[in-house]
């Protein structure tokens, strides 16, 4: 039988998507930062319109997890930043 | 809760450098091998720039995604077992793994599981796939049909397999970089076994007909192998439609771990190689040696990455390279497209400047981590032999300019790349007397050049 997980209310969606820009703007890289920002963006604009409750509840679990995975990795990669920062991020 | 500490310790302490064991086996690091200036921007063989480049050679090879890595992370921890252990957890949990990697490595390959076997690399994968077909088929098979513009590794294999005593028929190419169908039909032979043709060319980024290819095989009933490095993870790959008996793949080109690759081999009709890697009978007996963990469950979250994300990098991908074409061909002429339009892989822009000198193009090009024509295929200045094979002019060759659009590139990435490259190749134009005349009107090949 399905879990009778309740769908994520409006609140804790918003919640989530700002910790992922939040943990995203922490990247020390300028690609995987600009990257991470651009598709959890996305992403949440794609699934703005699902009605289906499992698969709401499928996508916020997936969110959960992504973040998590930013998180850890944001720490991981500030470990060994490299000293000069990409031309991108130095003003030209 | 560990990395709530972790990152409160970060803002305490600044740079981590006594944690490093590297520098803490180098007290003082050798001036040669310490390039980078504090802060100041980078000085190396010569060249000083500001900062990092930005990275445009996904062909070459892909940064690590975070997912991928946080994938791999706990195998080179905690969960190091050696996955051929039977009897204790640590190799139980390590063969869970790469087996679970092997089922992601064959959805994105509409393959089974088991007909995965991994290797180091496609390199591997590809001497594996040649050499050991041919070696296995070697009492009735003594032919091998293969294209000019095959990375080198399969020409390098083919090579050795003629000074073995076996024929070797090189299909020429299209100046679209495509393969000749019908001249492929009239090579094949009663005693061809194997065809190998790759399926994105790495330098030019032309997708091959692998369909119709794979039909041909199937009605001569001889083995297809495709070197699917630079495809996989980027176009849609089904082995069932394209009637492929054995194809290559590499770990670091959809943003994977380096130092892994698989080779997928077809079980229905069953195909057989002689195995290149004795030893232990490791992955079924056909590539002994431990299985590196890490690396194969990096790779399984890389495929199973791309599968999720190919249509939106793609689309992605295709808006940023037509951005870049428009914007250099707005502001420059003489700008040519190296193989076919329209059967061309998205990340993949490959092209020449006319009237400009390829190794000064390049050296004003610090800032843009680009690949040139020559320089993939080797140390010697020679012009690629892809590009050659396309029937490209020498001097048109000697000014390509490889362009690897990725996951990770930003649009502005693309816009400072355009201003770069334009600038450069209009500084060099400007100090081109060649230029000039052409600019007046004067025919540059119908000049009788004085002899001295």
């Amino acid at each position: 039988m399905t879990s009778a997980v309740p769908p994520p209310v409006r609140s804790e969606v918003l919640l989530l998507f700002r910790s992922l820009l939040r943990t995203s703007r922490e990247f020390a890289d300028y690609n995987i930062r600009e990257y991470t920002k651009r598709r959890t963006i996305d992403a949440f604009r794609q699934n703005r319109d699902l009605s289906d409750p499992s698969a709401v509840v499928a996508a916020f679990s997936d969110g959960k997890s992504q973040l998590e995975v930013a998180r850890r990795q944001v720490i991981v990669h500030s470990l060994y930043a490299p000293k000069v920062k990409s031309v991108m991020e130095i003003k030209h | 809760m560990a990395s709530k500490h972790l990152t409160a310790a970060l803002r305490r302490t600044s740079p981590f450098r006594s944690f490093s064991t590297a520098a803490a086996t180098t007290a003082h690091p050798p001036p040669a091998a310490e390039p980078y200036d504090d802060g100041e921007g980078i000085s190396m063989k010569g060249v000083k720039i500001a900062g990092r480049p930005l990275y445009l050679d996904m062909q070459a090879t892909s940064p690590l995604d975070p997912r991928v890595h946080d994938a791999m992370l706990p195998y080179n921890l905690s969960r190091y077992g050696n996955p051929h252990s039977r009897t204790h957890l640590y190799g139980w949990e390590s063969d869970a793994a790469v087996e679970a990697a092997r089922a992601q490595v064959a959805s994105l390959i509409n393959a089974s599981p088991k007909e995965i076997v991994f290797t180091s690399g496609a390199t591997e994968a590809n001497n594996i796939s040649v050499k050991g077909v041919m070696n296995f088929y070697k009492d009735k098979k003594r032919h091998v049909i293969t294209t000019q513009t095959e990375h080198k590794c399969v020409l390098d294999s083919c090579r050795h397999l003629q000074q073995q005593g076996f024929d070797v028929t090189y299909l020429p190419v299209g100046p679209d970089g495509l393969v000749d169908l019908d001249q492929l039909r009239s090579a094949v032979r009663s005693n061809t076994g194997l065809v190998s043709v790759m399926m994105v060319n790495n330098e030019i980024g032309v997708i091959q007909p692998m369909e119709e290819i794979g039909k041909i095989c199937k009605e001569f009933n001889v083995p297809l192998h495709t070197d699917a490095a630079q495809a996989l993870g980027k176009i849609p790959i089904d082995v069932e439609k394209m009637n492929v008996s054995l194809m290559s793949l590499s770990g670091h080109k959809i943003y994977g771990p380096k130092g892994v690759g698989a080779l997928y081999m077809r079980r229905r009709p069953r195909i057989r190689v002689e195995p290149q890697m004795n030893g232990g009978g490791q992955e079924r007996g056909i590539r002994s040696g431990t299985v590196p963990t890490p690396l194969v469950v990096g790779m399984g979250a890389a495929c199973e990455l791309a599968m999720r994300e190919m249509e939106y990098d793609e689309r992605r991908i295709n808006k940023l390279q037509e951005r870049l074409l428009n914007g250099i061909r707005a502001r420059l002429d003489g700008v040519v497209v190296n193989g076919s339009t329209e059967r061309r892989y998205v990340g993949n822009l490959n092209l020449s400047f006319a009237y400009v000198e390829g190794e000064s193009l390049l050296m004003g090009l610090k800032e843009v981590a680009v690949s040139s024509g020559s320089a993939c295929t080797s140390a010697s200045l020679e012009p690629s032999y892809v590009l050659r094979a396309l029937g490209v002019d020498e001097d048109m060759a000697h000014t390509s300019i490889r362009f690897g659009i990725g996951r990770f590139t930003t649009e502005a990435e693309i816009d400072r790349a355009i201003e770069l490259t334009v600038n450069q190749v209009e500084k060099l134009r400007e100090m081109s007397p060649l230029y000039e005349m052409v600019k007046e009107g004067i025919d540059i090949k119908s000049i009788q050049w004085t002899q001295h």
